[in-house]
């Protein structure tokens, strides 16, 4: 009884591991090997090893489209930073019913195909889009705005979609927390400032990182957005990354720009909970 | 440090919660908001808290009046039904936020901290965190982190409903032990009848937002102002009044429709409508014999309870039936269907309009 029971959990889990391992974990594993074979026009030399392909990550035009990959994600996560506590606080005070039609609201954009949210960016953003002509109609503006085709635009058009990454985990923590800690901080002299640094932070201090960190993923690895309002002079690296093996069919150098991009988002990831446990250090957030 | 509050109002949508209450609370004084669940106690004790800001009335603390202040300004300390002990913090981190709130210097926090944890005997656990410590522990805490600002009033929300009865009725001698010593102003919402009791000098007894009655416990108990009162304080037997005449200067009437009885000196009831004579299970005598009480009737036992020290008798006079509380040894020698004599002398009864 005690080993089928031991046994039970793997049971259930084995169907999606064995998805995973055969849909993820194998090629995962075959463009980490790739990476590190030259590319011929006869196709993958599996004869010779090099690390030649890593190093034309770290050439201009290559290095180029992963800092600038880097720089996107980390505006998209940081100015989503800013917004969650107000946001997730606000949130947290509405009546329930209230809570649940703008957390529709915000889940919404999720029910419309990536591509037509990207064509539908386009239209707000445009030269002659809602947003220029608008603004423009308001004399708020002389000249048109340069709204897309830059980073600013795939920034733009990222914030709203992956935003609701980090405002539901928080959102989730912030309206479980007791209302009676805030009242006791509250009566033991802690203006509202003073209790939200020093209770309400700390306490749904892991539900914000864990948001921020999805985030950032979604961001490093966003293709339909920054392919619409970035454009060719934009590339962001899952462009780079769909070019390199489809169309060039380089599946060595494509290789190495998968492992490359997990490598930098894993990096990232464990930098940002480090920053976090480090806040919270001895603390007793952790057991 | 004495409380004053006057015509305090708070209403939530079309929800009176608290309407129309006065009340004072003198210093040092042990006070009790006691009543049922929804009766306005909690909102009451928020609004002196400052966590909800009143529709109407004032607050007074030692003649500050503290009515729109915000609630970090206030100078008092509140310990909550769940404790809410900050689980991110150690104890002594608990215990001292209250004063690094209010910038005091780090080697008096340290003193301050080690003196509230040794009064209530935690000093040896100050590095632990709240969910290390059982719920005794950190009721204490909670009381530590309280008493350490010195607070000009102490305010407790059902603080005994979490633990468990044998450690409830340990930390209620606890309490107010604590609170006599220190001589802090305090004042304890509860629906706990013997809590209160326990507990406190005196009590507001509340309902629908109102205050019913106010007083010390025994008051309250011997004579409520009103049904409700009795009824919430403790068990009654109830009889309708009719006929209620004064012959010689003493009071008489019909009980139950059936009953001649001699009735109290004082209460509400005379020559006016209907009222009603309440009557506490342990005024009841019963008795074998001649019960030589002013009011007595030859009844039957019902039936024998026993509750451990004392047993409930439940006795049948006529048609009405009766329910005595007496010592165990006492009601040993009854079996239901013996005839008996019950009775009560006049002034045990009280008297109340039957609203």
């Amino acid at each position: 009884m005690r080993d089928s029971a031991a046994r039970a959990p793997w049971l259930f889990a084995a169907p999606l591991l064995l998805v995973m391992a055969a849909g993820f974990v194998w090629p995962l594993l075959q463009a980490l090997i790739n990476s590190f074979h030259p590319n011929t026009p006869q196709g993958i030399d599996a004869g010779q090893w090099t690390l030649g392909n890593y190093a034309r990550l770290f050439d201009s035009f290559y290095g180029g489209v992963l800092v600038r990959t880097l720089r996107i994600s980390i505006m998209v996560t940081a100015i989503s930073a800013l917004l969650a506590y107000p946001v997730a606080l606000f949130l947290a005070r509405l009546p329930p019913r209230a809570q649940s039609l703008v957390i529709l609201a915000y889940v919404s954009p999720w029910l419309v195909n990536t591509v037509v949210k990207a064509l539908g960016w386009t239209l707000l953003l445009r030269t002659n889009g809602v947003v220029n002509t608008v603004l423009r109609g308001l004399d708020v503006i002389a000249s048109p705005l340069k709204l897309m085709l830059n980073e600013a635009g795939v920034v733009i058009a990222l914030i709203p979609g992956h935003f609701i990454f980090v405002l539901l985990p928080l959102w989730a923590a912030v309206s479980g927390l007791d209302p009676a800690l805030t009242w006791a901080a509250g009566t033991l002299g802690a203006r509202p400032s003073a209790i939200f640094w020093r209770v309400v932070l700390p306490l749904t201090l892991p539900a914000f990182v864990a948001g921020l960190v999805i985030n950032f993923i979604m961001n490093m690895t966003a293709f339909a957005i920054p392919m619409f309002l970035g454009g060719q002079r934009n590339l962001v690296a899952s462009m780079l990354a769909y070019q390199v093996n489809l169309i060039s069919l380089d599946w060595p150098l494509g290789g190495a720009l998968a492992v490359m991009l997990l490598a930098l988002t894993l990096i990232l990831v464990w930098a940002g909970q480090r920053a976090a446990s480090f806040l919270t250090a001895g603390r007793g957030l952790r057991p | 440090m004495s409380l004053e509050i006057v015509d305090l109002v708070k209403v939530f949508g079309a929800v009176r919660a608290v309407d129309g209450v006065s009340l004072s609370v003198a210093g040092g004084e042990f006070f009790t908001l006691l009543g049922p669940s929804g009766c306005g106690k909690t909102t009451l004790l928020r609004l002196i808290a400052g966590i909800y800001q009143a529709s109407n009335g004032s607050v007074r603390l030692n003649g500050r009046d503290l009515t729109a202040a915000p609630m970090h300004t206030r100078n008092l300390a509140m310990v909550f039904q769940s404790f809410a002990l900050f689980p991110h913090l150690s104890v002594f981190d608990n215990v001292a936020f209250g004063l690094r709130t209010r910038r005091v210097p780090r080697e008096e926090i340290r003193q301050r901290v080690k003196e509230a944890l040794a009064l209530v005997k935690l000093d040896a656990l100050s590095e632990r965190f709240p969910a290390q410590l059982s719920g005794g522990q950190q009721q204490r805490v909670a009381l530590a982190r309280a008493l350490v600002v010195r607070p000009d009033l102490l305010l407790f929300d059902e603080p005994l409903s979490n633990l468990d009865a044998r450690l409830r009725d340990e930390m209620r001698f606890e309490i107010r032990d604590l609170q006599r010593r220190i001589g802090i102003t305090t004042v304890l919402v509860t629906h706990d009848i013997e809590e209160a009791f326990v507990m406190s000098d005196r009590m507001a007894v509340m309902q629908a937002g109102k205050i019913m009655q106010i007083g010390r416990a025994d008051e309250i108990y011997r004579s409520p102002a009103s049904r409700f009162v009795a009824n919430f304080v403790g068990p009654i037997n109830e009889l309708a009044l009719t006929r209620v005449e004064t012959i010689d200067g003493r009071r008489r009437g019909i009980a139950a429709g059936e009953l001649t009885v001699w009735l109290p000196q004082a209460g509400a009831g005379a020559g006016r409508g209907s009222a009603s004579l309440v009557l506490r299970p342990e005024a009841l005598r019963v008795a074998a014999g001649d019960v030589g009480t002013e009011n007595r009737f030859p009844a039957e036992i019902v039936d024998v309870v026993y509750l451990g020290g004392s047993s409930e008798c439940r006795v049948k006079v006529g048609n009405l039936r009766l329910s005595a509380v007496m010592p165990s040894s006492a009601a040993a020698r009854f079996r239901p269907g013996e005839p008996v004599s019950v009775g009560w002398d006049a002034n045990d009864g009280v008297m109340l309009d039957a609203g």
